[in-house]
C-alpha cells in the first residue's frame, strides 16, 4: 500500500514537474509558409527544414536553454492571407520571431504587420531587393548575389548577347530591369539585350523559343531565364527541339533549384546553369552531415525536447536546396543572436544579430548592418541527376539589397 | 612567342623523354600541370588535329573537371578515372600519358573515389581553348549533326587558322549538308581577309548562300566598310548591300512560313483539346466544366502507359517509343469511360437543367483534381518523348518541331474521324436526330438515352486523347485541365456552339492571331489582345462564327 502510495505520489510530482519545465522553459518560434495551394509545393520543404532544424537545436540543448516550440500556420498560397496569419502569430501565439515568406508579394503583405507590432521575420528565398525592413533579416540572395554573379560569368565566357527571359511578375521584372543597367554598363548595346516576359502557366514557347534560335544565329549568345516553376517544361523541351543547346545558347535559370528537379525533367536541362548561395553537392564536411541527417530525419519526423507531432513530411526523393540552407541559417543566427543578447525581446536581438556569423554547409555567412547576409555564390551546371556540378565559386559576396550601390550610381 | 617555343621545347628536352614519345599525349600532360597560361594556350593549339581518341578524352574530362593528378614525393601523373566503378563506389586512376591503371608499389591497381579527389585546374580561358580543339576534333565526329553544328560556330570564329582544317575537310566530306556548312563557314572566315578579292567573293557567296547565320556578321562589315570607304574599297560596300538585303528577304519569307507553321501548331493544339468540348457543349449543351479533367485523366493515363512499357522494354528502345501509340488508345478508352460514369451517375439527371450541370460538373473537376493529387501526388509528373517525336526537321531555315507535326497531323485525324462518325455511320445519324429534335427522335424509335451516353462517352474520350497528346507539349500534374479549359470554351463558343467545323475555324482563327501577334506584342499582350478580340466579336455575333439552328438548342 505504501509502495502504492509512494509510486503515484512520485508520478505525480513527475507529471507536475514535466508540466511546468515544459510551460517555462520552451520558447515560441513561428513558421509562415504555404503548406496548401500553388506555393505548397515549394514552401512544404522550407516548413520541413525548419521543423528538422529545431530539432537539432533542441537535441543540443534549445535556444538559451529553451525548448523551441514550433507555432505553424498554413497562409494557403493566398497573399492577404498571409498578413493576417502573420498578426495572429505575433499577436494571439506571441512567438519570439517568424521564420516565412516565399514570394515577394507574401512578403510586402506582410511587412506592415511586422513593422506595426514589431515582429522579426526571416526570408529565405532569392528576390528582387530594393528593400530593407527594419523588421526582416533577408538571408536570401539579393540580385547581386545571384543575378550579377552569372551575369558576370556569363560575360567572362565571352557571351556578347543576353536573352532576358522571364514569367510576368514583380521579381523577373526588377531583377531584369537591373540587369540591364549593369549589362549597359558593361558596354553591351542595347540591340543585343532582349527582354522577354510570359504569363504564368504558359505553355507555347515556339515563338520565343524561334526568336532566340534567331538571336544565337550568330553565336555568343545566352538566355537568362526568370521563368518560374512548371513553364521550365514546354521552354526547355521546345528549346530542346530547335537544336539549341548548353553549347550554342546555354541558359542560366534562377528560379530552378534541387527541390524544383523533383518535379522537372532535368535531362532537358543538362549542361545549363544555376546560381545560388548553395548546392546540395557542396563538399564540405558541415554538408554531408546537414544532407544527411536531413534525409535520415524525413524517414521519421520529430521535434526533440518537447511534445510535438510532425506530420505532412514526405520521406520520398527529398533533397536540400538553397532557400532550404538559408532557411536553416536564419535559425542559428537567431540562436546565436538571442544567446548574445541573453533575451528574447526584438528590439535586443536585432542588434545582437548584426555581425553575427555561422559556419554554415555553403561555407562562413555574416550578417551584415543592412541585414543582408556575406555568403559566397556558386555557379552550378544541371547534371542528368538533377543535381549541380560547381563550376565557378565566388567567395564573400556581401548582399546588397539597392542596385542602385553595386551599379555605382 | 619564339621565347615560349623554345621554352616549351626545352620542357619537352628536360624530361627523359625521346622525340618518337613527344606525342599529343605527352603534350596534353604537359599542358595540364602547366601553370602558365600562355604555355597552355600553345600546348593546347599543337593537339589540334591530333588523332589519339584517349587526347580528345582526357580533354573532354578536363574541361568538365574530371582530370584529376596523382601526386607523389616529386611527380605529378594527371589521370582519368575509369569508367566502372566497383561496389565502393572505387574506380581505377588510368594515368592519360600511356592509359594503364596506376599501381601502388605492390603492383595493385590504386583506387579511387570521385568524392575525395580535386580536378585539375582549368581556367574558363583554358576551357575554351579546350572547347576550340575539341570542337576541330569535331569535325571528324560521326554525327553529322554535330558535325555541322561545331563547322558553323567554328566559321563564326572567322579565325583563319582554321581554313586548312575546313579544307581538309571538305575533300573528303560526304554529307552534303556538312559541305554547305563548310562552304559557308570557309566563306565566313574569309570575310574577315585582308584580301578585298577573297573578301568580296565571299560576301557574293554567302548572299547566294542566303546564309541566316553570317548576316549579322555581313551587316557589321557593311557599316565598317562605310565608315573607312577607304580601307574596305566600294566593292565590299555593295557586295555586302547586296548580300543583306538577298539574306534579309530570304529571312522574310522564312518568317512568313514559319509564323504560320507555328500559328498551325498552335490552332492544332487548341483544337485537339476543344474538339471533345465542342461534341459534349457543342452539340449536346452539357455545360461540362469537367472537360479538362477529362483530358487530365488521359495525359495520366499516358503517364502510366510509359510506366508500364519502360517496365516491360525498358527506358529506350523501338519498344518503348512505341508506347505514346498504347497510350493515345488507352488514353480514349479510359477517358470514355468516366465520361460514361459520369454522363451515368451525374449528367443524364440534368440535361434539363444546364445550370445545375455546371455546379455539378465543376464539383465533379474538383474532386478530380484532389483524387489525382492524392493518387500521383501535388507534383508535376514526368512523360517523356518518345524518340521519334523529339527533334525537328529544317526546312529552308524553319524549324518544324516532331511533336508539333504530329499534334497537326493528329488534329486532322480526329476531325476527320469525327466527321465521318456524324455523317458516315448509323449513331451519327442518331446523334444529329437527336440533337436536333430529341422528341422527334425519340418518337421515331431513337433510344435518346442510349445515344446521349455515347455521345458523351465519345467526346470525353477525344478530351482523353487530347491529354495524352498535351502531355508531349507541356506538364502534366492535377491542373492541367484548368489551363485549358478556358481556351477550350473559348473556341467552343467563337465558333458557335453546336458546330464541329465552327470550332475548327475558330481555333485556326485564334491560333493564328495569337502568332502573328506575339513577335510585336509579347505574349503577355498578344493574349490580352486576342480574348479583347473575341469580346468584340461576340458583341458583334453573339452566336458565334457559325450560327446552328436547332430547335433543342433555342429552347
Amino acid at each position: 500500500m505504501k509502495s502504492f502510495k509512494q509510486s503515484f505520489l512520485a508520478l505525480a510530482a513527475g507529471v507536475v514537474m514535466t508540466l511546468t519545465t515544459h510551460a517555462a522553459e520552451t520558447v515560441k518560434v513561428g513558421i509562415l509558409h504555404s503548406l496548401s495551394g500553388t506555393m505548397a509545393i515549394s514552401e512544404t520543404s522550407l516548413k520541413d527544414v525548419l521543423l528538422f532544424t529545431f530539432d537539432e537545436i533542441n537535441k543540443s540543448g534549445g535556444v538559451a536553454g529553451k525548448m523551441i516550440e514550433p507555432v505553424i500556420v498554413d497562409p494557403a498560397s493566398n497573399w492577404p492571407l498571409f498578413a493576417e496569419k502573420a498578426e495572429q502569430l505575433l499577436a494571439k501565439d506571441k512567438v519570439s520571431v517568424v521564420f516565412g515568406c516565399w514570394t515577394s508579394v507574401s512578403r510586402k503583405s506582410v511587412l506592415p504587420v511586422f513593422e506595426r507590432m514589431n515582429g522579426l521575420l526571416f526570408y529565405p528565398v532569392q528576390y528582387e531587393g530594393e528593400e530593407l525592413s527594419k523588421n526582416i533579416f533577408y538571408t536570401a540572395e539579393a540580385v547581386n548575389q545571384q543575378a550579377i554573379p552569372s551575369v558576370d560569368y556569363m560575360l567572362a565566357e565571352g557571351k556578347k548577347k543576353f536573352y532576358l527571359l522571364g514569367s510576368d511578375y514583380v521579381y523577373p521584372r526588377t531583377t531584369n530591369k537591373i540587369l540591364k543597367q549593369y549589362l549597359k554598363s558593361k558596354g553591351i548595346p542595347d540591340e543585343d539585350i532582349v527582354e522577354i516576359y510570359t504569363p504564368f502557366g504558359h505553355t507555347d514557347y515556339q515563338t520565343i523559343v524561334a526568336a532566340i534560335k534567331k538571336f544565337a544565329s550568330a553565336g555568343k549568345a545566352c538566355v537568362i531565364s526568370t521563368l518560374n516553376g512548371d513553364t521550365n517544361v514546354p521552354f526547355f523541351k521546345e528549346f530542346a527541339n530547335a537544336g539549341l543547346t548548353s553549347e550554342n545558347c546555354p541558359v542560366v535559370s534562377f528560379s530552378i533549384s534541387e527541390d524544383e528537379f523533383r518535379g522537372l525533367p532535368a535531362k532537358d536541362l543538362v549542361g545549363h546553369l544555376g546560381c545560388w548561395t548553395y548546392f546540395m553537392s557542396i563538399k564540405s564536411p558541415e554538408n554531408t552531415k546537414f544532407v544527411k541527417d536531413f534525409l535520415g530525419w524525413v524517414k521519421a519526423p520529430k521535434v526533440s525536447g518537447i511534445d510535438y507531432t510532425v506530420s505532412g513530411v514526405d520521406p520520398k526523393g527529398r533533397v536540400t536546396c538553397s532557400p532550404m540552407n538559408l532557411s536553416r541559417m536564419g535559425v542559428y543566427l537567431w540562436k546565436q543572436a538571442v544567446e548574445k543578447a541573453g533575451s528574447f525581446e526584438v528590439d535586443k536581438v536585432r542588434t545582437a544579430l548584426i555581425g553575427q556569423k555561422f559556419k554554415g554547409p555553403a561555407g562562413e555567412v555574416t550578417m551584415q548592418e543592412n541585414h543582408h547576409l556575406v555568403n559566397n555564390a556558386f555557379i552550378g551546371e544541371t547534371l542528368a541527376s538533377g543535381q549541380f556540378k560547381i563550376i565557378k565559386t565566388l567567395n564573400g559576396v556581401a548582399g546588397e539589397p539597392f542596385s542602385e550601390k553595386f551599379l555605382g550610381k | 612567342m619564339l621565347l615560349m617555343l623554345t621554352a616549351v621545347a626545352w620542357v619537352a628536352l628536360a624530361r627523359p623523354v625521346s622525340a618518337a614519345d613527344f606525342s599529343p599525349r605527352t603534350n596534353l600532360v604537359q599542358a595540364i600541370l602547366s601553370e602558365d597560361l600562355a604555355e597552355q594556350t600553345q600546348l593546347i593549339q599543337n593537339l589540334i588535329g591530333a588523332e589519339d581518341p584517349m587526347v580528345q578524352q582526357a580533354l573532354t574530362a578536363w574541361r568538365g573537371g574530371s582530370v584529376y593528378i596523382f601526386e607523389t614525393n616529386d611527380t605529378k601523373v594527371p589521370f582519368l578515372l575509369d569508367g566502372t566503378i566497383d561496389a565502393n563506389s572505387n574506380a581505377k586512376g588510368i594515368r592519360i600519358i600511356d592509359g594503364e591503371p596506376l599501381k601502388d608499389a605492390d603492383g595493385r591497381p590504386l583506387l579511387f573515389v570521385t568524392t575525395d579527389l580535386t580536378p585539375a585546374d582549368a581556367s574558363s580561358k583554358v576551357r575554351k581553348l579546350i572547347k576550340v580543339a575539341l570542337d576541330l576534333f569535331a569535325l571528324g565526329n560521326a554525327n553529322p549533326k554535330m558535325r555541322r553544328d561545331a563547322i558553323t560556330k567554328l566559321g563564326q570564329e572567322q579565325n583563319a587558322d582554321y581554313l586548312p582544317h575546313f579544307e581538309a575537310r571538305t575533300k573528303i566530306e560526304t554529307d552534303k549538308e556538312v559541305i554547305q556548312s563548310l562552304v559557308e563557314a570557309v566563306a565566313l572566315t574569309q570575310v574577315a581577309s585582308e584580301d578585298a578579292k577573297v573578301r568580296v567573293a565571299a560576301i557574293q557567296k554567302l548572299g547566294e548562300m542566303r546564309s541566316i547565320n553570317s548576316v549579322s556578321f555581313l551587316k557589321q562589315i557593311e557599316t565598317d566598310a562605310r565608315k573607312t570607304p577607304d580601307k574596305f574599297g566600294p566593292e565590299t560596300i555593295q557586295a555586302a548591300h547586296a548580300a543583306v538585303l538577298a539574306i534579309d528577304s530570304y529571312m522574310a519569307w522564312g518568317n512568313l512560313f514559319g509564323t504560320a507553321f507555328r500559328g498551325l501548331s498552335l490552332s492544332a493544339v487548341l483544337l485537339v483539346a476543344a474538339l471533345g468540348l465542342a461534341i459534349t457543349f457543342g452539340l449536346m449543351g452539357v455545360i461540362n466544366m469537367a472537360h479538362g479533367e477529362v483530358m487530365m485523366v488521359g495525359a495520366y493515363t499516358a503517364y502510366v502507359t510509359q510506366n508500364i512499357f519502360k517496365g516491360w522494354f525498358g527506358a529506350s528502345g523501338g519498344g518503348f517509343d512505341s508506347y505514346f501509340i498504347a497510350a493515345l488508345v488507352a488514353s480514349f478508352i479510359v477517358a470514355g469511360l468516366v465520361g460514361l460514369v459520369l454522363e451515368r451517375g451525374v449528367i443524364r439527371f440534368l440535361y434539363k437543367r444546364p445550370l445545375e450541370s455546371l455546379l455539378a460538373t465543376w464539383g465533379v473537376s474538383l474532386l478530380l483534381q484532389q483524387l489525382f493529387r492524392h493518387i500521383f501526388g501535388a507534383a508535376n509528373v514526368q512523360v517523356s518523348s518518345p524518340s521519334w517525336m523529339s527533334g525537328s526537321y529544317v526546312i529552308n531555315d524553319v524549324l518544324l518541331a516532331y511533336n508539333r507535326v504530329f499534334v497537326i497531323g493528329f488534329a486532322v485525324f480526329i476531325v476527320v474521324g469525327t466527321y465521318l462518325l456524324l455523317t458516315r455511320t448509323s449513331l451519327g445519324l442518331q446523334i444529329r436526330a437527336v440533337m436536333q429534335n430529341r422528341a422527334m427522335a425519340s418518337c421515331v424509335g431513337v433510344r435518346t438515352d442510349r445515344v446521349n451516353m455515347m455521345t458523351f462517352a465519345y467526346g470525353s474520350g477525344l478530351a482523353g486523347m487530347a491529354g495524352a497528346c498535351l502531355s508531349q507539349i507541356g506538364n502534366v500534374g492535377p491542373g492541367l485541365g484548368q489551363n485549358y479549359i478556358i481556351d477550350c470554351f473559348m473556341v467552343v463558343v467563337l465558333g458557335g456552339v453546336g458546330n464541329v467545323f465552327g470550332t475548327v475555324s475558330a481555333s485556326l482563327g485564334v491560333g493564328m492571331t495569337d502568332q502573328i501577334l506575339q513577335p510585336w506584342l509579347g505574349a503577355v499582350m498578344g493574349k490580352i489582345t486576342v480574348l479583347g478580340a473575341i469580346i468584340l466579336f461576340l458583341q458583334w455575333r453573339p452566336a458565334g462564327l457559325f450560327v446552328t439552328r436547332s430547335r433543342s438548342l433555342e429552347s
